[in-house]
């Protein structure tokens, strides 16, 4: 933990910032440390890991002693142990960071003092300051090359902690003393460098930018609700803020809302010193009630065998008498675990199944896949999730020896060709219900025409990501009379046009129960007016996303007074990016009562009054507002308290949704921005 | 008909586990078998038989009832059940026939 979280921190510092000399000039100011002033950082700027990482830095304490030693006889001063610890532990801190940056600081200053020993002394007060604060450093960095420079240095450092208060006195010691340590450094110079003036300028370039208050102000730390910290939004910018506990924030004086720092003109907060030390523990235990919060959910007895299970897949034999669902849910597990092949395919094959889901066909063979049909002649429904290593004569064995087979879904099976559908479709003829096809670009007009005179009882059709697909391929799915559910997906753009689809809708419409569009992003309006109002009297399940060309008017007209429809539930509008309030308060009016499903995300012109309409929704069991920015606290706990429901919210990207608003237990909100600490957990 | 507070579950090999009756009704199915209206011996006697499950897996089954039965309403963190993985199996073939939320089971019969 703590070797990690100094690696994040000095990455978050130093490692992105690319200047040479400024770099660490900047870190060091920006931690405030500072050899003229060694009393403690400024609270704002110090992230609380500071501490920390001091505290975790004992591990490396056995090595300094003996160098405090040699120092300080090598030094004329013996410091006091207790003054010189802080900041010679600071300058170690500093040197387990980011090696990269500070050694070409090192090698450059280095250089620099080799071939004009004079400018640092020509520097202001305050460029010195820093200026030597790195030379404390250089030579540990390179402390490999000569033993004398690192004993100098080290010297150096006790020097600079000893004496606190004379900073000039220091400096022209340490640049006298260190000439030894620079004249040796100065051997691996790769270019000759005479810009220290120019370096320096770009220091206090530097200084203006970190010491700026928007950059402490805005650290993801710094809106931490701590304590009794509270998260506000100002009510001019709207940016987000937070109000430190015991500290009042600046009052608009026209609506008498409450003012983010910036706004106020006031500067940074500048919480009070005693406050810092505080804010780690009550982060901590706020930080593990979350975690146990997550974690409150007992798992049930099943899911934690098949954990142990899939686990250890490759030692079972054979799975015995258990649900279908649990091998469903090992199934699941080892595809994701990558750990479906095809030894452990065969515990899944038994002549007793009906039903074949496999979700990942990656590391089946042929031959295994082949196994299939041998093992399990009686399926009657198969989905095999990429399959692209299925073959033309595994596909046509399928065809001959599942003779029971109406229902098939390949995703990705990138090797058969047409002809092989077209004999699969003449083979099942009637008894075929279920046909699902993604990822295919070999599967062209003459296989759907096959399909559609061969399978007239095909009742869900869903075809995605089908290169080939045109307005041609609709006429031939026009003649499926009993289909239910229709998907199409993510045609190619511009192959699917609105009158073709119009034409489909009005001849299939009556019958589908769902309907999917999803990415078909050239259909207008008239999709909506013209096919789906009329026909689709039965849909319950509207996936329109990605459809971009809708209009508010449009999504108003299909919704207003449609009685014909009983209601949707489930709408996925997600990247309808043109419909505005009155869209969703239509759906809303329209469905309210029995929407249970419902997709906005990214429709970024809702405002708060149309998110308000979505509290007529009281089944809602998900929801997905994400990028929909109006999504607020207020608006939440008014939908937590009218669905009773509801169990998964989406939001990532809402950002005036803070963690202070209320949830209940069994409700998921996912995609919080201040819970971003904690699905490192999860 | 006056309820004992503990309920014997009785295992295939003869080993009986005497547990109480609100951590056994965290089962579906010994909740329907203790609660069935018919006179049955289970929900009389209050003593039900399994004539498949082993007395080392009925062991871990009660374990995690008392397991879940202890975390239900804790807001700390929770600890780890640990199951042996050559338990695994046969504890979620258990697991499976005892968790049945079928209201209507029978509860003499299916075992």
């Amino acid at each position: 933990m703590s070797r990690r979280n100094r690696g994040n921190a000095g990455t978050t510092y130093v490692n992105n910032v690319r200047g040479p000399t400024s770099a660490l000039t900047s870190f060091l100011n920006e931690r405030g440390i500072r050899r003229a002033n060694p009393a403690p950082a400024p609270p704002v700027a110090t992230p609380p890991e500071n501490q920390d990482d001091n505290e975790d830095d004992d591990d490396d304490e056995p090595t300094s002693p003996p160098n405090h030693a040699a120092a300080s006889s090598s030094s004329s001063s013996t410091p006091a142990p207790a003054s010189s610890s802080r900041p010679t532990r600071t300058a170690r801190l500093i040197r387990g960071r980011n090696l990269p940056a500070r050694s070409t600081r090192a090698s450059q200053s280095n250089e620099a003092d080799g071939v004009d020993d004079d400018s640092d002394s020509g520097d202001s007060d305050d460029d010195d300051d820093s200026d030597s604060d790195n030379k404390n450093l250089i030579p540990i960095v390179i402390s490999t090359s000569t033993a004398r420079a690192v004993r100098a240095t080290r010297s150096r450092v006790t020097a600079v902690a000893a004496s606190s208060s004379s900073s000039v006195a220091v400096a022209s010691s340490s640049n006298a003393s260190s000439s030894t340590a620079k004249g040796k450094a100065a051997a691996s110079k790769k270019r000759p460098r005479k810009k220290d003036a120019s370096d320096d300028s770009d220091d206090e370039d530097f200084h203006d930018i970190t010491g700026h208050i928007s950059r402490s102000n805005f650290s993801h730390k710094g809106r931490m609700p701590q304590g009794s910290n509270k998260i506000v939004f100002c009510s001019r910018c709207r940016a987000r803020f937070t109000i430190k506990a015991g500290t009042t924030p600046a009052v608009d004086e026209d609506d008498g809302g409450l003012l983010c720092p910036t706004c106020a003109g006031t500067g940074s907060p500048g919480p009070s010193k005693n406050a810092l030390p505080k804010a780690k523990p009550v982060k901590r235990a706020r930080r593990k009630a979350q975690k146990a919060e997550i974690e409150c959910h007992i798992p049930s007895l099943q899911d934690l065998c098949i954990r142990k299970i899939a686990n250890s897949i490759e030692d079972v034999e054979a799975f015995g008498d258990i649900s279908d669902l649990s091998l469903d849910k090992i199934c699941k597990i080892i595809c994701r675990n990558r750990s479906l092949n095809a030894d452990t395919l065969q515990l899944f094959l038994d002549s007793r199944h009906s039903e074949l889901i496999l979700y990942d066909c990656t590391d089946i063979t042929a031959v295994g896949l082949q196994s299939i049909a041998q093992f399990c002649p009686n399926l009657r429904s198969l989905k095999l999730k990429l399959c692209g290593r299925i073959t033309n004569e595994v596909m046509d064995y399928y065809t001959e020896h599942l003779t029971k087979l109406t229902s098939l879904m390949l995703i990705g099976p990138i090797l058969i060709l047409e002809h092989t559908y077209i004999k699969l479709f003449e083979t099942v003829g009637e008894r075929f219900e279920k046909f699902e096809l993604k990822g295919s670009s070999r599967f062209s007009l003459k296989a759907i025409k096959a399909l559609c005179d061969n399978c007239p009882n095909i009742i869900h059709l869903r075809l995605g990501d089908c290169n080939l697909m045109d307005d041609e391929w609709l006429e031939p799915i026009a003649g499926l009379t009993k289909l239910k559910s229709l998907r199409i997906r993510n045609p190619e753009p511009d192959k699917l046009t609105t009158p073709a689809v119009v034409k489909l809708i009005q001849a299939v419409g009556s019958g589908l129960e769902e309907l999917e569009l999803k990415g078909c992003n050239g259909l207008t309006d008239e999709v909506l007016v013209d096919a789906i109002r009329p026909s689709c009297v039965r849909v319950e399940r509207l996936n329109l996303s990605g459809c971009e060309e809708l209009t508010t008017e449009g999504v108003e007209t299909l919704l207003k007074d449609w009685s014909v429809n009983p209601g949707l539930t489930y709408i996925n509008l997600e990247n309808c990016v043109m419909l505005k309030d009155e869209a969703l308060m239509a759906l809303t009016k329209h469905s309210g009562d029995t929407l249970e499903e419902l997709n906005v995300s990214g429709m970024d012109e809702l405002t708060k009054d149309a998110l308000q309409t979505l509290t007529r929704c009281v089944n809602l069991m998900e929801l997905d507002a994400s990028w929909v920015r109006a999504m607020d606290d207020d608006i939440m706990e008014q939908l937590v308290e009218a669905a009773p429901r509801l169990a998964k919210v989406t939001v990532w990207g809402d950002h005036r949704l803070t963690e202070c608003c209320s949830s209940r237990k069994g409700l998921k909100i996912v995609g919080r921005e201040g819970d971003y600490v904690d699905l490192r957990f999860i | 008909m006056s309820e004992s507070e503990y309920v014997t579950l009785e295992s295939s090999d003869g080993f009986q586990f005497v547990i109480h009756r609100e951590v056994a009704m965290l089962s579906g199915t010994v909740k329907n078998m203790l609660s069935s209206p018919g006179h049955f011996t289970e929900s009389t006697e209050g003593v039900i038989q399994f004539r498949d499950i082993k007395a080392i897996i009925l062991e871990k089954v009660c374990k995690y009832w008392y397991y879940k039965a202890r975390h239900l309403n804790s807001v700390t963190e929770i600890p780890h059940f640990e199951i042996e993985p050559e338990y695994a199996l046969e504890t979620l073939m258990a697991a499976d026939f005892l968790d049945s939320k079928r209201k209507n089971c029978c509860p003499v019969c299916h075992l």
